[in-house]
């Protein structure tokens, strides 16, 4: 029984689908990382239309103001377990735009991210490697950050 | 020319002159003139109004306003000042909409940003700024932006709630016995990016579009001004990624117009070569989005495939693939290894041996022609009256093209040609972008024979003329520099303070805002299944649309 | 009663349909990513194999949301009777020589029966989910399976009428090199509103991710999403099947008769749809309509026609 269930858990960390829900720049990368040259699809990640069966939330790039309610919302709509994935310099501290009237500068601390994938923005290569290491994450059974804390549960939306 | 200023010395203005070959710059004086000098305008020819962009000098408390007309036709343009008072309660002014369509949402942003007000504007609301804006201007030089900043989560809060609010009004609005419904078309939508449209509609059929934009609002324009002239370029450039060297082009001439400062040849071909990789990736990616967008992604895959080859070369230059921050005020940030034209060479090969099967699979593509053909149709009537640039205008049949009519860098010394189509439908812009993606590649080539020619017989020397110094302080003055980006046209109106370090105020005209705004005009009446390719054949990019 | 909870629980039911909805996904992806010049699922097992056994797993344990303010009961029965429907078909199959579940006289009407009752299934999911684009995504399915399935029906009764027989398993033994060439156009037809059945390129209109997100599917999640999913594989199965026994003869084979033959044909019927998927984009619903009921349905008409001409010149003789 129990061997049952670890094939599950280690079906759950091989195979991440992404919810295609793009907020900055750092999409064009992503894009990049689904051509043929990098083809993510080698290790099994796959963009679906709908969160609803999406297993990871990319955060790519900037998140503005304005754009975070449907971003939190996107997360909240996925089903569990979620894990999340901030692409750039921009979700960690705002990069470039550190200092735009317009921008959160800490996105992470109200929906905390798993990886953090440095680069402004980075490279397609980065970002498979960023996906490996929540694929490690699962395997070692961490729980999703998000999940452990993060302002967006107090908040309403 | 002569018939412009005829029209504005008629009228009481501070001064009517020239400015470099193809503009009139005037003030006037008076703005209650600003309405019948429109009109004349309009009757003389100039159709199009490019943008409206204020400018905010606190010291002298004046709001001065600035307009871009503009004659797709003759290549006649103008440039109106207009000083307007700096307190809200007076600085208003009429609206130009009514004669000039393309002003809507440039005026409406003037308004969200600047506070201007714009008498009888059929459409007055906030656009682009989030609702924890609502009833503050900005962009105003006397905007404390700590103190607004200070509370991020009541201002995020204020947005759920005004979302929400709106939401519970939709449905209250509706007539419940019909199957009107608003669809929120974004911005969590496979096809959108970070934009929402509100299709109203009965079923299938829209009734009409309301764009909600902003969702990538970084205020780059106010952004700008708290940098120093070579760190502005990291925030030009990130108008938009897929396009980037254009833009950086254009900002740099404005600053080395106010500068007096002339580039080498040397630096004036690198421009044109870095400028067309970065349209031939933008192009690429554009191209592959239209057939996305029609549920087939094997276009957008086989472009990526030879878009890296031209990334390379963009990596192996300026150490990255996207963000090369490669131009700056005096000429280019790089010297250049001849090596690196090995990649070059590489990737015009990939592109010269890809090309023909694109073509044949997808240009000619019967499914293509039969969806795209009768689809968002433009005349050249309304790419006058909407202001519409680049490929949108070139596929209805208007000669316009910036490389040609007003030419920088080193495009006068190319042989260019305008690449125009006649219908104006969706599938006219596919093949429009697909022609000038060969063009594009085609000025790679020459450009890059000419440096080898130039850099062998000693004319050019690849590792020291990249630059020429361009002084940190800069005198007070103004320009405007126009480029032709990978969406249309890009105009940059820099102001600058004496000695300055900063720039005083940028404005951006950006393509995409104008053809956004052409959504609701070319959707009413159509079905949901036309949203997304005209979306896509209108060739937007959400950056440079929020700016 | 072993064989038949056999026959129910492992081939041609739920196990088979298990199995070849995980092959068939894996082929699909792989093939799709050949086409794209990109290499598609590889580190999981041999070239990727493993990688869509580990997909389904792994959304058979997700989390199943039932959203807010849906009718429980009809948001979580469409799945599996979606599934169970889409695999009654292929008991009537005639899977290899002598193999055959359900062998009856009206085999071919239950067959597209069957076939044909999947997207009212579906539409009731998009109507359970209380979600517009789910909505539009159900009544989208629902437009076109009216209008293709009449040429699907038609198409499908041209053996029948050739051989006039309804039993599948005389239809398969009566069928022959020149029966082919007969049935040639039938078959073209069937294969036309087969990719309008099962929403494929260009009339992939009712899960148009562009359009309307994903259409019936957009709220489904976890093991819900599961079942619907399989009962696609499995109604891709039916039909290909379908095809199959109708027009390319079955089990046979060249030297002799097995279930490899039957499958290799299968899988050239799904390899030769990927390939039009991959060069074809999406047409309107208007445009799909008037398709269908302007040409499809005459045609068909016409096909029935020459059908029975041909039978009248090469068959009633003999």
């Amino acid at each position: 029984m129990l061997k049952i269930l670890d094939f599950f858990d280690y079906a759950k960390s091989e195979s991440l689908w992404m919810a295609h829900f793009c907020t900055g720049c750092c999409s064009l990368e992503m894009a990049a990382a689904m051509g043929p040259r990098y083809d993510w699809e080698r290790y099994g990640y796959l963009p679906t239309p709908t969160p609803r069966q999406a297993d990871v939330l990319m955060i790519t790039g900037l998140v503005s103001k304005k754009i975070l309610p449907a971003l939190l919302r996107t997360y909240a709509q996925m089903p569990e377990p979620k894990y999340i994935v901030a692409l750039g310099a921009c979700s960690f501290d705002g990069g470039p735009y550190n200092d735009s009237l317009s921008v959160i500068k800490n996105p992470t601390e109200i929906l905390p991210a798993d990886v953090f994938i440095a680069g402004c923005p980075p490279k397609p290569e980065a970002i498979i490697e960023g996906l490996e290491e929540v694929k490690r994450k699962i395997k070692e059974g961490i729980p999703s950050a998000a999940s452990q804390g993060g302002l967006w549960q107090e908040m309403e939306f | 020319m002569q018939s412009i200023k005829d029209i504005l010395n008629s009228f009481d203005c501070e001064f009517v002159e020239d400015y470099k070959k193809v503009w009139v710059k005037a003030k006037l004086n008076s703005k209650d003139d600003l309405l019948s000098v429109a009109k004349k305008l309009k009757e003389n020819g100039l159709r199009s109004l490019s943008t409206v962009s204020p400018t905010d000098f606190l010291e002298d408390n004046i709001m001065e306003i600035n307009y871009f007309f503009e004659d797709l036709d003759t290549k006649r343009n103008l440039w109106l000042k207009l000083d307007l008072p700096r307190e809200s309660e007076t600085c208003n002014i009429e609206s130009l909409t009514p004669i000039f369509p393309s002003a809507n949402w440039h005026e409406r942003e003037a308004y969200s940003m600047f506070g201007v007000d714009f008498l009888n504007h059929p459409d007055l609301r906030d656009i682009i700024k989030s609702e924890d804006f609502t009833g503050k201007s900005p962009f105003r030089k006397d905007f404390d932006w700590e103190a607004h900043e200070k509370d991020n989560l009541t201002n995020v809060q204020t947005i759920v709630d005004a979302f929400k609010k709106e939401q519970a009004e939709n449905e209250v609005d509706l007539d419940t016995d019909s199957s009107e419904t608003i669809l929120n078309w974004g911005p969590t939508h496979p096809a959108s990016g970070p934009i929402r449209l509100r299709v109203h509609c009965d079923g299938e059929d829209i009734i009409g579009i309301d764009p909600d934009i902003g969702y990538v609002w970084r205020a780059l324009e106010h952004l700008i001004t708290k940098k120093d002239f070579i760190g502005a370029i990291v925030s030009v450039e990130r108008l938009c990624f897929m396009d980037n060297i254009n833009s950086m082009t254009a900002y740099a001439m404005a600053v080395e117009e106010i500068a007096d400062v002339k580039i080498t040849p040397f630096a004036s071909w690198m421009r044109v070569l870095l400028g067309e990789v970065a349209r031939v990736s933008s192009h690429f990616m554009g191209l592959g989005m239209f057939f996305n967008n029609m549920g087939l992604h094997t276009l957008a895959m086989w472009n990526m495939d030879t878009r890296e080859f031209f990334l390379d070369f963009l990596e192996s230059y300026s150490g990255a693939r996207i963000a090369t921050a490669s131009v700056e005020p005096g000429g280019v940030r790089y010297g250049l290894d001849m090596a690196m034209f090995n990649e070059l060479q590489l990737a015009i090969e990939k592109f010269d041996s890809s090309i023909g099967e694109v073509e044949a699979i997808f240009v000619k593509n019967p499914t293509m022609k039969l969806r795209a053909v009768d689809v968002g149709v433009l005349s050249a009537q309304e790419i006058h009256e909407f202001g519409l640039s680049g490929i949108v205008a070139r596929a209805s049949g208007v000669k316009t093209d910036i490389r040609i009519d007003e030419p920088y860098a080193a495009y006068a010394e190319l042989d260019l040609d305008y690449i125009i189509q006649k219908d104006g439908s969706a599938k006219d812009r596919f093949e429009m972008l697909f022609h000038e993606l060969k063009q594009s590649v085609n000025i790679i080539k020459k450009a890059k024979k000419k440096i080898e020619e130039n850099v062998a017989s000693g004319e050019m020397n690849p590792t020291k003329d990249h630059m020429v110094k361009v002084p940190k302080k800069l005198p007070k003055g103004e320009a405007i520099s126009r480029v032709e980006w990978a969406r249309g046209e890009v105009l940059m109106h820099l102001v600058t303070q004496e000695k300055a370090k900063t720039p005083y105020r940028l404005k951006i005209r950006a393509p995409s805002f104008n053809h956004t705004m052409m959504l609701d005009h070319l959707l009413q009446g159509q079905t949901l299944s036309d949203i997304p390719l005209i979306f896509g054949s209108l060739y937007i990019c959400q950056g440079d649309l929020d700016r | 009663m072993m064989q038949t909870i056999t026959q129910a629980v492992v081939f041609p039911g739920l196990l088979y349909a298990l199995i070849w909805a995980v092959g068939l996904f894996w082929f699909f992806r792989k093939f799709m990513a050949t086409l794209h010049k990109r290499v598609g699922p590889k580190f999981n097992g041999i070239a990727g194999s493993y990688q869509t056994l580990f997909d389904f797993s792994k959304l058979l344990t997700k989390e199943s949301i039932t959203p807010d303010g849906v009718n429980p009961y009809l948001f979580s029965i469409m799945p599996p009777l979606a599934l169970i429907i889409a695999m009654l078909p292929s008991a009537f199959i005639p899977w290899s020589d002598g193999f055959i579940v359900v062998g009856s006289d009206y085999g071919l009407l239950a067959l597209v029966v069957l076939i044909g009752i999947e997207p009212f299934l579906l539409f009731l999911t998009g109507f359970g989910s209380n979600n517009k684009y789910s909505f539009l995504g159900g009544v989208r399915i629902l437009t076109q399976s009216i209008s293709m399935e009449t040429s699907f029906f038609l198409a499908a009764l041209s053996p029948g009428l050739l051989f006039g027989t309804m039993n599948l398993t005389s239809i398969v033994e009566s069928s022959t090199w020149f029966s082919f060439l007969i049935l040639l156009p039938g078959f073209i037809l069937y294969f036309i509103a087969l990719l309008g059945l099962l929403e494929q390129p260009p009339f992939n209109i009712p899960d148009a991710e562009q359009e309307i997100v994903y259409g019936f599917y957009t709220e489904y999640s976890g093991t819900n999403y599961f079942l619907l999913k399989i009962a696609e594989f499995a109604e891709f199965m039916a039909v290909f099947a379908g095809a199959t026994t109708l027009f390319l003869g079955a089990y046979k084979g060249l030297l002799f008769d097995s279930y490899f033959f039957f499958f290799i044909k299968m899988i050239l019927i799904a390899m030769f749809m990927m390939t039009l998927r991959a060069a074809t984009p999406r047409i309107t619903m208007a445009q799909m309509l008037r398709f269908s009921w302007k040409y499809m349905v005459p045609i068909t008409l016409i096909n029935l026609a020459w059908v029975l001409l041909a039978k009248s010149l090469f068959f009633m003789g003999a």
